[in-house]
């Protein structure tokens, strides 16, 4: 079964194409990487997954995104924003609101809870699953900006677990961790990858290597090649593939 | 070692603009004395206006203090909503080819001489909110203290505040459009990506930059407590301490201008002018600094 499929995705900025077409297949409970130099439009294809691009005044969208077979431009778009969670490249957790609240947050408006006592459960659940849960008990009420990056991100990621969603975007989670927090996430990926679809952006093919079961490479807007991970770094098919793993472009 | 010769030129400027600020709060303090001296605090704390040539004065300003806070507090309480509102349709919701003229307007609004509000407010504002708004409240609901005065002339401390959140909307909204235009995308984008609606998204932006907003309307308050000539054509101008919003008050730039012109008859009527300033100084200079510096720790502390 496919989470994401795209039909002949395009995307406008004002009369500027930057995705010029994109067929994709998205196997769920997989780890999906897209990688490719910056500027080849990874965030902006991960972005209209999720119609994030609707905030963007200038972009406009053609063509299809499919969750489970049913196009996500015919669905309520805060009903897609929660099937379809995201995390981004700065993290960015609410720093005024708690830890807490950063999760409860999203819970509360999205109705999943119906009082206090199941939002403490999906909090802890939540916190739990993205690894911050033994660091953080006991300071749920503290500012989220006092956490360090790395828990940062990770309060990142428990927020869009807790509601439940079916896919997970990342887009570039790590660029602006250490390495050692970046491990951490990584780690976290193979985890989450059991329960939920994960579609990973990276500039990095060292990075989509270890975390990725497929991946596609995306140069100028075009969909250059796709394919299981290991075929892919074993024997590219196509030229720019190969030059963009061999560190020959980037 | 080199000299920099504008930067001496600079110098005296700047001591010039600090020193008139000084000398003027000494001469507010020094001019203030003679009636701190006859009165004591009782010059703040009475409701009086004694003014006699020959026989004995006495001069008690809490009538105006009172008519002051008041009308700004009503002022600022209309212009919380309009302004966050405003600011939001700014940068959120405008048609891009409509934001910039919106935002020259608001500009503009903001620095208009106040006498075109002050004679726009006494002849065409009053009668309205006399019309459609104090009358069918005193009608119905004249058992509830804030409404419980007759307006027979309009003029009032409701008027006053009306005009006055006019016109400090534009100023207000003018900060909080700024911060809320600079929340940086990251938390735009992650508050929509949390499945929230436009309406909720909002309110957690609003919530991350409520200093802002606080500030605006400490700064919005300092401007309606100084604002002198628009007020004093609406607010009615009568020694008066009355809970009602409908009765006229006075406040204290608006005493000040109105009985400064004679007020070098009496021996010591200037002084309690004076000490009325005083107490508008320290108002303002309060208010005002409050504001200054939560606005400025707010953008230090941004991530």
């Amino acid at each position: 079964m496919n989470a994401i499929e795209t039909e002949n995705l395009k995307v406008w900025y004002g009369d500027k194409l930057v995705i010029k077409g994109v067929n994709l297949e998205i196997p769920e409970k997989t780890v999906f990487a897209i990688m490719g130099p910056s500027g080849c439009g990874k965030s902006t294809l991960l972005r209209a997954f999720n119609r994030l691009l609707e905030l963007n005044e200038i972009a406009r969208v053609e063509g299809d995104v499919k969750l489970y077979g049913k196009s996500v431009y015919e669905m309520d778009e805060v009903v897609v924003r929660r099937k379809i969670g995201m995390v981004f490249q700065i993290p960015n957790p609410f720093p005024h609101m708690s830890i807490y609240d950063n999760i409860a947050l999203g819970v509360r408006y999205n109705k999943i809870a119906k009082n206090r006592k199941e939002i403490d459960k999906i909090v802890e659940w939540s916190l739990k699953k993205a690894a911050l849960w033994e660091e953080v008990k006991d300071r749920l009420k503290d500012k989220a900006s006092n956490l360090s990056g790395g828990q940062m991100q990770r309060l990142c990621i428990a927020r869009a677990l807790a509601l439940r969603p079916e896919v997970l975007l990342m887009d570039e989670p790590t660029a602006n961790l250490d390495p050692v927090s970046a491990k951490k996430i990584e780690e976290l990926i193979f985890e989450l990858k059991k329960e939920l679809t994960i579609v990973i952006v990276t500039h990095s093919p060292a990075q989509a290597a270890r975390v990725s079961d497929y991946v596609a490479f995306l140069y100028l807007g075009e969909l250059v090649e796709v394919g299981k991970t290991e075929e892919i770094f074993e024997k590219p098919k196509n030229e720019l593939t190969e030059k963009y793993l061999t560190g020959r472009m980037g | 070692m080199k000299i920099d010769k504008f930067k001496l030129a600079l110098l005296p400027i700047t001591t010039v603009v600090f020193g008139i600020f000084l000398l003027m709060l000494i001469v507010y303090v020094s001019q203030s004395i003679p009636i701190f001296k006859k009165e004591g605090l009782a010059i703040y704390t009475t409701n009086v206006w004694k003014a006699s040539e020959t026989g004995e004065e006495f001069y008690g300003v809490l009538a105006a203090i009172y008519g002051s806070v008041y009308t700004s507090v009503i002022a600022v309480l209309i212009a919380l909503p309009l302004s966050i509102g405003f600011a939001v349709f700014v940068v959120d919701y405008a048609p891009k080819k409509l934001k910039e003229p919106l935002i020259v307007a608001t500009d503009v609004m903001a620095g208009l001489p106040t006498i075109l509000y002050g004679i726009w407010g006494a002849f065409v504002l009053v009668p309205l909110l006399k019309r459609f708004v104090m009358e069918p409240l005193y009608e119905h609901f004249s058992f509830i203290p804030l409404f419980s005065y007759p307006p027979i002339t309009g003029y009032s401390y409701l008027s006053a505040g009306v005009l006055l959140a006019i016109m400090v909307t534009p100023f207000a909204s003018a900060i909080i459009r700024e911060a809320y235009r600079m929340v940086p995308r990251v938390y735009r984008e992650g508050a929509y990506a949390l499945g929230l609606t436009r309406f909720e998204a909002t309110k957690v932006l609003l919530g991350y930059i409520k200093p802002a907003i606080l500030s605006g309307f400490l700064l919005a308050f300092g401007r309606a407590i100084g604002e002198t000539v628009a007020v004093s054509l609406v607010v009615g101008n009568t020694f008066n301490i009355n809970p009602s919003l409908f009765a006229p008050g006075y406040t204290i730039s608006s005493l000040i201008a109105n009985q400064f012109g004679n007020a070098f008859i009496y021996n010591y009527m200037p002084s309690a002018l004076f000490a009325a300033g005083l107490a508008l100084f320290v108002i303002g200079l309060v208010i005002n600094v409050a504001g200054l510096i939560m606005l400025r720790r707010w953008s230090h502390a941004k991530v």
